[in-house]
């Protein structure tokens, strides 16, 4: 056991905050053109526009230690927005289970950050239950395409996405977990509608998306017919490490403190009151264990086993932590965190606290529900069979 | 030992939930919320000809000689539909001042015009450093030869933008945080200096930021005795502590039926949600909450209602529970509703939002733990 980063490492954080301090945004730049050339200069690191591609497709092929580094220095940087969809879910199921010549066709637009992609999963009636989906996908006669009908919900982004990866239907045979096919294709085409879904504070992110007598060629399949739910289950598991956020909550907790102690109690801050203090102090010690919860995982990774149930775990952990931040920063902003804009009274800090707190919310609903985490728990880990039918 | 309602309450009671459902769907409230002045003018009118907005006021008055639990049994059902109207701003906590203090002349001025709903009240005691302590006050009345000079800010006034007037604490005497020395005004709203900015609230209801620039008050303007104001300023708050109380209740209550109902309505893994025990035993929880939150309402309306010694220790008991169950029961019946339980599309979001204002209302959830156990 040993948890000191060796002098490589220490001369690879060196590197890397040399490199974000260097490239990061400056006042009245063009947001969009330095977004493009951070990721340039990114890439000509040796693909630290793409962190966790393997080295194979162009990835640089870091040790568990560099990717943490990594992910505490950028949390703590300024770095360009990115999306998720394309490079972190797609990407690895193509690398695993598309074609080469699907691999070849999209990876290097969503390495560029050409193409935005979103993905097609839940739907009105499969939830945490998405095995259930029934977007159904008929195969033609000829066998050369496949024809789409359903509606997707929750879709992030799709009302910018140019294409979209989606679970389809292929057979009702078997378990249901059986007869689902991967799927890509265009979002902007005739036959697809896109419903914006308004989330409590206003915000306009997810969709409804509708999808009728949408064609798609054959070649736009990943993997083999019926096969979608395996590759699906794998990309969760990524989708579920990454929104554990816990360098992110690391930065995010540091913040809240300096908040709390800018917001007069007394003679003192917010931050000398016992029952506030206490509740930053139990937070940031949950925080310290779920780092290295990450670490472990991260280890075992490296071993080159891929993140398996204990992404689980992190998921939990993680967006708990997220959202006790985000109701302690609401509640160090006090009555003025009710304030809908419009005003000036209060910490600065104190307007819109409760509409993040409120966005927090979704946080243990996305991405399996933390019922549906804790029920992959019980069978995976605890080996527990339910014998109830 | 009783705890059914008066005929007369039940009759209330009876009249203003027909009313919220008749009035108060979630698309009827977003059309008002989204419509100037945020509430329904037409509906206020109703409130008033319906006799609601003279239940706590005495007969002398024009009112209907009403108390705390006359208005915890209308605040509950306004509670089931998050009404807009501005009842809590302008008869509890305005109104609820004047009555305690006014003089004849301003009872005449303002009291028939507040119980019709002519005019409106607004409560101003809150502070930008104030915390959430209500005798803790900066605002500083200058001594002039005949009255008052204020200056400074107060915050977080409840539906101020369309106030006629304001009741205001301000500092006469001793230091920041001390109970004594504190003095209440009416200022009607177009006073010389005095500017009103409205704004929203997450919950969709209305408030303000006050500015006193070097306003004037007279003596006609101060409302009881000088440097003694903090007494009623702390009873109004706890009726409004009460009232909050009561609507909160009434608000759990959808959220934990409504959780119930979806549960039973929504197929996953080819069982209604309800089928899990995970969620029935949450669900048990949230039902259990509420009782809790309707006993301790009871118990400090009553209290509060007899002037009873331990009313003040019952008001902060109160609080604590609301808030703690407001989060436990919005935040679950948020996440049973999975997805649909984030969006504006369903109720259940807006009752959740009304609860976390109501939550740091008058001193949060922390705060009166501590209060309660100084």
């Amino acid at each position: 056991m040993d948890i000191e980063l060796s002098n490589d490492d220490l001369s690879f954080e060196a590197e890397v905050r040399e490199f974000l301090a260097g490239n990061a945004y400056k006042d009245g730049e063009d947001p969009n053109k330095w977004r493009m050339d951070w990721f340039e200069k990114a890439r000509g690191k040796g693909g630290w526009d793409v962190p966790k591609w393997p080295a194979k497709f162009g990835g640089p092929g870091w040790t568990p230690n560099q990717h943490y580094i990594w992910q505490k220095e950028t949390a703590r940087s300024s770095t360009p927005w990115d999306m998720p969809f394309g490079l972190s879910m797609l990407g690895p199921v193509l690398m695993a289970h598309g074609s080469e010549e699907q691999q070849e066709r999209f990876l290097p637009d969503i390495r560029a950050r050409k193409v935005n992609w979103c993905q097609g999963y839940s739907e009105p009636g499969a939830g945490s239950d998405l095995a259930s989906l029934k977007t159904k996908a008929v195969l033609s006669e000829d066998g050369s395409h496949y024809v789409v009908n359903g509606t997707k919900i929750w879709t992030t982004m799709a009302h910018i996405a140019d294409w979209i990866f989606c679970l389809t239907r292929t057979s009702d045979a078997g378990i249901k977990q059986e007869g689902i096919t991967f799927l890509l294709f265009p979002m902007k085409q005739e036959g697809i509608e896109v419903k914006p879904i308004i989330t409590l504070g206003g915000s306009h992110s997810v969709n409804t998306v509708f999808f009728t007598d949408i064609k798609v060629p054959v070649e736009n399949r990943v993997g083999a017919e019926g096969k979608g739910w395996t590759y699906a289950k794998g990309l969760l598991e990524h989708e579920r490490t990454g929104i554990a956020g816990i360098s992110n909550s690391i930065v995010a907790l540091e913040g809240l403190k300096d908040k709390a102690s800018s917001v007069k109690r007394g003679n003192g801050s917010l931050m000398d009151v016992p029952s506030f203090k206490a509740k930053v102090a139990a937070l940031e010690i949950d925080l310290m264990a779920v780092e290295y919860t990450e670490l472990r995982s991260l280890a075992t990774a490296s071993a080159g086993t891929a993140p398996g149930p204990e992404s689980s775990i992190l998921k939990l952990k993680g967006t708990d932590i997220q959202q006790r931040i985000q109701k302690l920063t609401m509640e160090a902003g006090g009555q003025f965190s009710a304030a809908w804009g419009g005003t000036n009274a209060g910490p600065d800090f104190a307007r819109a606290g409760m509409g993040g707190y409120m966005g927090s919310r979704v946080y243990t609903i996305y991405g399996g529900a933390s019922e549906v985490q804790k029920d992959i728990v019980t069978k995976k880990v605890l080996g527990i069979k339910s014998s109830k039918k | 030992m009783n705890f059914d309602l008066s005929e007369e309450q039940q009759l209330v009671s009876d009249s203003i939930e027909r009313f919220v459902l008749n009035n108060y769907d979630l698309e009827s409230r977003v059309t008002i919320v989204q419509q100037s002045p945020g509430f329904s003018l037409d509906h206020w009118k109703t409130m008033s000809e319906l006799g609601w907005l003279g239940l706590p006021f005495s007969e002398d008055d024009g009112g209907f000689g009403g108390d705390q639990l006359d208005t915890m049994v209308l605040m509950e059902q306004f509670g089931k539909g998050l009404v807009l109207e501005p009842f809590l701003a302008s008869i509890v906590l305005g109104g609820g001042v004047l009555k305690r203090v006014a003089s004849e002349a301003q009872r005449k001025a303002w009291l028939e015009v507040v119980i019709d709903g002519s005019k409106q009240l607004a409560l101003a005691y809150a502070e930008p450093e104030s915390g959430y302590e209500p005798h803790n006050v900066a605002v500083a009345g200058n001594k002039t030869n005949d009255g008052y000079t204020l200056t400074g800010t107060k915050c977080m006034v409840l539906h101020g933008k369309t106030a006629d007037a304001f009741v205001v604490s301000f500092r006469t005497s001793g230091g920041v945080v001390d109970q004594s020395g504190i003095s209440l005004a009416l200022i009607p709203a177009d006073r010389d200096g005095l500017t009103v900015q409205g704004f929203p609230t997450v919950d969709g209801l209305q408030s303000s930021e006050l500015t006193f620039n070097q306003v004037s008050i007279t003596a006609d303007d101060l409302l009881g005795e000088i440097d003694n104001g903090f007494g009623a300023l702390n009873e109004v708050i706890n009726d409004g502590i009460l009232a909050v109380a009561a609507e909160a209740l009434g608000a759990m209550e959808i959220l934990y039926k409504d959780t119930v109902a979806y549960t039973q309505a929504r197929e996953q893994f080819d069982h209604p949600l309800s089928d899990f025990q995970v969620l029935q035993h949450r669900m048990v929880e949230m039902f259990m909450e509420y009782e809790q939150c309707k006993s301790l309402l009871f118990r400090a309306t009553m209290e509060v209602a007899a002037g009873g010694d331990d009313a003040q220790r019952c008001v902060h008991a109160l609080k604590h529970l609301i808030g703690k169950a407001a989060f436990f029961v919005g935040e679950n019946a948020v996440q049973t509703h999975g997805g649909m339980g984030v969006t504006e599309e369903l109720r259940v979001g807006h009752y959740f939002k009304r609860l976390l204002v109501i939550e740091a209302q008058f001193g949060n959830t922390d705060y009166h733990l501590d209060q309660f156990s100084a």
